[in-house]
């Protein structure tokens, strides 16, 4: 608690008994400044975490008893993971690398063993799904993967088949050694797709040249010695995959969209086979127009064949389950389910079930189990599955079918919607839990402000400059006098709430937090995280819980879509809503729309859009207001059009007074250009500058200006001498990074240019001579920090450029571009960091008194905490009666990591893309949120909490020597008056 | 009267005695700061504390007190038994048996009329008053040395005490002209009296400057320094 000059004292203290002792001095500076991990007992009260795995490709349940709790996924993130399906947690987690090197290509369960084939048939991996440890891990041929699967050596499971472009090859399912493996023949012209195993002595290989012919090989289960091989005409089959099953006693069921027909061929048949086939017309079956049918069937068992039940699916919302009728070649209709949006096949025990969605009105979906046998629907097994009005529509669906006691068929299923959200559902239609998987790839986000409380608003409102003009004085009166009962009112119920709550056992207490209940708290320390998602879902997340309090899933967004996401009015200004604006720019076509939502209750905002009939390269928002308060958003198309939302009277005469000092940049990375352009009154715009960086040499990479939230409180620093050496604080500067597209290590370079946005002067350049990229880097205030790979010693490499003006100031009033006759002072220094970073990112506080810290994202997980202080080009070599006068650490080229600047101590967060922070209440405290795979959010104090009591102040001790005190003077000013009247009467 | 005079042999003893005896704490700071600093010397300190412990003027100045509190205590009383004439005093315990009437007093009455020595004697009690301030200024300066340009909390109290004081004295100036008011040269006397106050506070501000408290430089004005206004709006980036 003590004050920041104080912490400054004792350092200095330190600093004079230790300068002799270089490291010591580091040690203890460091220790003084920065001893801010977190104690035990505070795990948790002002973080939290959440884990994702990302959209899930396969989905598998563990056995098929009732009491099973697991569940396992793969995703396209690389990921292969376990859930309690009783509560959706996490069981453990396999986070692989990113890109196709770690691609889920297939998951197999069997049993105890989960086979997957990982990096486009590169590997071959078993799980022990108990404890999710790996059993074996086989590497396999080169070759791109086709298909796997079980293969059965009388009745049990003890091989699996791998199928790549030109080889088969056969793996123990025990310990992934390989039995055999075989090129398939001509495998130049025939595309093979399909294995099939239906617990036989071969394993059938299907291959088609497509229009042309369809391959079969069987090949013998013990040597890998061709058996047969079969060519069969098929004119009108492209490909295996998309159009053929195989059911019943390996029968190959093929469905052609042309001819609108099903086409049968008995795969182990002896003799050369022919297709036969059977015209959906004859069933009676109808294909939507445009639609391309697709069959689906179900194998329970390895050992055992197909089941001769499958489904068609006819239409977006049309299937029918289809039986094969003993003889192999014809087709009898079990059952035509129109509408259903999706169909899956159960197997519990001896049976098996279909699972089947149908719409039921406007809010849920229905499921039902229906037996495959006869058709028929199970009594009792509907299942309702709640639609939100802006989610996603299903699209996949698991179930995981058991027996009861009563030898009935129960079952539980997971639904996955378009927006990657998973749902588990019970019987009788509870939902146990959602995860939002649209959150393990958020794009970008912002914090927004909670409103006040409803009475605090109400007051704000009352007492406005409105109010104040329309009333009396009278009226007035009455208002406060009304408004001062509705806020006793609502102090009088927290006191019941919180003497009603004191009375319930703790655990019961729950502070639910729901969107009603929302408002600022005193410090503002709680607020909305607004996360976008590459998926086009978009997110309200309150920052103290982690609960997700909105979503919203925007349908036909591209998934390369760039975004940008625009506050637009914050919720300062009550009663008009705050209003958030998220830019959506389409990558094929470069047309963008705008989304505009209140971002505390996630509505859409209903307000007349401008149209965007042309591509639009880059928006600027304004500080310029309209009269509800909204900044104003430019938007520039590819013609240097601009665009103004909202574009009312009042914005554009504001726009047209303020035109000339309207500049905006864009820069072009493959053209290496960056150009300048000035507003015109008409809102066309004239270029005004031009930097060409040619891109045979080098490329830009990134550009980052400041933030414009961001204030500096000092506009310099004090020296040694007391003199102050001023900041250049350029708000128009930009950082521009380029990279060599030379990636010889001798001749790689990394370049950072110091650009004027307005009027494009090059104000520094650096240039970093055998370094590479990922150049990971910050811009602010008046310095410039950024990492990237030192070729040459092979180190991560730190450097960072401080600017100053001098120790004059050129105008203290005004800055302007364009009247800056002095360039800056530049101070660079470079230190060694022993890790490769992810992403960095600056605190950020309230007023910028607060000292900062650079938030490092670890590949391990970490996100380390470090201080600007260490990143400082004015550490002296020598140490001098100066720069010890100014705390300055003395250089050292290796930058200390260490455990206790983590702040998320153990908490991991996978694979960080990027670190938000923002500004809290409390000028000592900055809010962290840092996401990738993993959403963690956390508060940082970068100079300690100066300006709060500490968590653990002893209010009662304080308190009792207080009165303690109090009651001993009155005890003994009554002593000394009895005193002084005896004295006075002897 | 007595006590004045017995003021005035105590002016005769080392300035510094005055110091320790005025506020008893500085001695104990004078022992921290320079264990502290080991900036002086051993045998200055062993002076120090010689000079410290020699002083009689504590103990003087208490047995005085005792004696007046003594003597509030009974303003007057009759003593008419001569057995507890005894123990009095000196004085009555030498007359003997002897009684003596009321009022009678063996001492000769003191001669009340003004003469020429009680004259110099008010003068120069009165330039004694008057060079007081100078006269601490050579302590003052002693004291500056000793307790360098550090900032820290014996420092700053003893800063505070040098400038607090000489403006204590400056505001009651009217007090100490009321007591020089016997005096022939009485502006004089004040003028001396406030340029020595003066000079303390100088020497005050002076070690405020070498101390770094005094906001002389730019960097003390650093805070209040507004950040500039923009002139140009810009924004823009990477084409999306």
């Amino acid at each position: 608690m003590y004050p920041p000059s104080l912490v400054v004292t004792f350092t200095k203290k330190s600093s004079v008994k230790m300068a002799k002792l270089t490291s010591l001095f580091v040690i203890s500076l460091s220790f003084f400044c920065i001893s801010e991990a977190v104690f035990e007992d505070q795990v948790g009260k002002f973080d939290w975490r959440q884990q994702y795995v990302g959209k899930t490709l396969f989905a598998h349940f563990e056995s098929n008893t009732q009491s099973s709790k697991k569940m396992f996924v793969a995703t396209d993130k690389n990921i292969f993971a376990s859930f309690n399906s009783r509560t959706g947690d996490l069981l453990w987690r396999h986070v692989d690398k990113t890109g196709p090197e770690g691609s889920i290509d297939i998951l197999l369960l069997h049993g105890q063993d989960a086979l997957m084939v990982v990096g486009d048939g590169r590997l071959l991996r078993s799980w022990d799904t108990n404890i999710g440890g790996l059993n074996w891990e086989a590497v396999l041929d080169t070759g791109s993967f086709q298909a796997a699967c079980f293969v059965a050596i009388q009745d049990t499971v003890k091989l699996v088949a791998v199928l790549k472009k030109a080889a088969l090859s056969l793996h123990y399912l025990s310990n992934g050694h390989q039995k055999w493996v075989e090129n398939l023949p001509d495998s130049d012209a025939v595309q093979y797709q399909a294995v099939y195993s239906g617990g036989e002595e071969e394993v059938y290989v299907l291959g088609v040249v497509p229009n042309s012919h369809l391959t079969i090989i069987a090949y013998s289960l013990e040597d890998g010695e061709i058996i047969k091989q079969r060519s069969v005409e098929a004119s009108w089959l492209s490909s295996v995959e998309s159009s053929c099953v195989v059911v019943g006693q390996g029968v190959l069921m093929c469905v052609d969209p042309a001819t609108l027909a099903l086409y049968t061929l008995p795969i182990q048949a002896e003799e050369t086979p022919e297709f036969s086939q059977i015209l959906l017309q004859s069933l009676d079956l109808e294909v939507s127009p445009g639609f391309q049918p697709v069959l689906v069937s179900s194998q329970p068992h390895p050992a055992r064949s197909p089941l001769s039940e499958f489904f068609l699916q006819l239409g977006p919302d049309h299937h029918v389950l289809l039986q094969l009728n003993a003889d192999g070649y014809t087709i009898a209709p079990l059952r035509d389910f129109q509408p259903a949006f999706l169909v899956s096949f159960a197997t519990t025990g001896k049976k098996t079930v279909a699972a089947v969605m149908t719409p039921k009105n406007e809010t849920a979906c229905a499921i039902n189990l229906f037996s495959v046998d006869s058709g028929r629907r199970l009594l009792d097994t509907t299942v309702l599955f709640p639609l939100e009005l802006n989610g996603g529509k299903p699209h996949a669906l698991y179930v995981h079918a058991f027996l009861k006691k009563d030898d009935s068929v129960g079952y539980r299923v997971l639904v996955q919607t378009q927006d990657h959200a998973l749902t588990f559902i019970q019987q009788p239609g509870r939902v146990v839990w959602t995860r939002e998987e649209a959150l393990a790839d958020v794009v970008t986000m912002e914090m927004v402000d909670l409103p006040l409380t409803g009475t605090q608003a109400e007051l704000e409102g009352e007492f406005g400059k409105k109010a104040a003009i329309q009333d009396g004085l009278f009226p007035m009166v009455l208002k406060r006098l009304s408004s001062q009962v509705t806020l006793l009112q609502a102090w009088l119920a927290h006191l019941w709430k919180l003497f009603y709550e004191a009375r319930k056992p703790r655990g019961q207490v729950k502070n639910e937090v729901t969107i009603e209940t929302l408002s600022r708290d005193e410090f503002n320390l709680q607020k909305m995280m607004v996360m976008v998602t590459a998926s086009g879902k978009l997110f309200g997340i309150d920052s103290k819980s982690g609960s997700i309090l909105w979503k919203h899933y925007l349908e036909n967004v591209q998934p390369n879509a760039a975004f940008k996401l625009i506050v637009q009015r914050t919720t300062a200004h009550f009663p008009h809503p705050p209003q958030c604006t998220l830019l959506i720019k389409d990558k094929d076509t470069g047309l963008a729309t705008l989304h505009v939502f209140n971002p505390i209750f996630g509505r859409k905002s209903h307000i007349a859009l401008p149209a965007l009939p042309r591509p639009i390269l880059q928006s600027l928002l304004l500080p310029v207001i309209d009269q509800d308060y909204a900044k104003v958003l430019l938007l520039v198309d590819d013609q240097y059009k601009v665009t103004a939302f909202p574009s009312t009277k009042n914005v554009l005469q504001q726009l047209q007074e303020m035109a000339s000092s309207i500049f905006f940049y864009l820069i072009r990375s493959d053209q290496g250009n960056l150009s300048g352009f000035r507003l015109r009154k008409d809102l066309s715009t004239e270029r005004i500058w031009e930097v060409v960086l040619p891109t045979e040499v080098q490329k830009i990479v990134a550009v980052k200006g400041k933030r414009p939230n961001e204030h500096v409180h000092s506009q310099g620093r004090v020296m040694g001498d007391r003199s102050v050496l001023y900041k250049y604080l350029n708000p128009n500067l930009l950082a521009v990074v380029t990279e060599s597209t030379d990636t010889h290590p001798e001749r790689a370079f990394v370049g950072v240019f110091l650009v004027d946005g307005v009027t494009g002067r090059i104000i520094h350049e650096a240039v970093q001579r055998k370094a590479r990229g990922p150049v990971h880097f910050v811009h602010s205030e008046n310095w410039v920090v950024y990492e990237y790979w030192n070729t040459k010693s092979r180190r991560n490499e730190f450097s960072v450029l401080e600017l100053f003006e001098g120790t004059e100031l050129y105008n203290s009033t005004v800055f302007s571009s364009l009247d800056r006759p002095h360039l800056p002072q530049v101070l660079q220094q470079t230190y060694i960091f022993p890790s490769p970073i992810t992403t960095m990112e600056a605190t950020l506080t309230e007023k910028g008194i607060t000292s900062r810290h650079l938030l490092v994202g670890l590949p391990s997980g970490a996100i380390l905490s470090l201080p600007k202080m260490f990143l400082d080009p004015r550490r002296p070599e020598v140490v001098t009666e100066h720069s010890r006068e100014e705390n300055l650490i003395p250089y050292a080229p290796e930058m200390p990591i260490r455990t206790e600047w983590f702040i998320n101590y153990n908490q991991t967060v996978a694979r960080v893309k990027g670190i938000y922070t923002a500004p809290s209440g409390l000028e000592s405290t900055c809010l962290v949120v840092a996401y990738g795979l993993d959403i963690y959010q956390t508060r940082v104090y970068p100079s300690k909490q100066f300006d709060v009591l500490k968590d653990d102040y002893d209010y009662v001790l304080i308190s009792s020597v207080l009165f303690a005190l109090f009651f001993a003077t009155m005890i003994s000013k009554r002593l000394a008056q009895v005193k002084l009247l005896n004295r006075a009467w002897r | 009267m007595s006590d004045r005079i017995v003021d005035g042999v105590r002016k005769h003893t080392p300035s510094i005695l005055l110091f320790f005896d005025e506020s008893p704490f500085s001695l104990l700071w004078l022992w921290l700061s320079t264990e502290k600093r080991k900036q002086i010397k051993s045998e200055k300190i062993g002076i120090i504390l010689y000079i410290a412990m020699a002083s009689p003027g504590g103990q003087g100045g208490g047995a005085v007190s005792t004696r007046g509190a003594g003597a509030r205590r009974m303003k007057w009383a009759l003593e008419l038994s001569l057995g507890n004439a005894r123990g009095r005093g000196d004085r009555q315990s030498n007359q003997g048996d002897v009684m003596y009437p009321i009022g009678y007093s063996d001492k000769p009455v003191p001669d009340t009329s003004i003469q020429e020595t009680d004259k110099n004697l008010v003068e120069k009690r009165c330039w004694d008053v008057a060079l007081g301030p100078l006269k601490q200024i050579p302590m003052n300066l002693f004291i500056m040395y000793m307790s360098g340009n550090t900032i820290s909390i014996f420092p700053i109290m003893m800063v505070c005490m040098m400038a607090w004081r000489p403006i204590q004295a400056l505001m009651s100036m009217s007090a100490t002209f009321k007591l020089l008011e016997n005096s022939n040269q009485q502006w004089l006397q004040g003028l001396v009296y406030s340029v020595g106050n003066l000079l303390g506070s100088a020497l005050a501000i002076y070690k405020c400057q070498s101390m770094g408290l005094l906001p002389t430089h730019s960097s003390d004005w650093l805070a209040f320094i507004e950040p500039p206004q923009r002139m140009e709006i810009m924004g823009g980036g990477m084409v999306l």
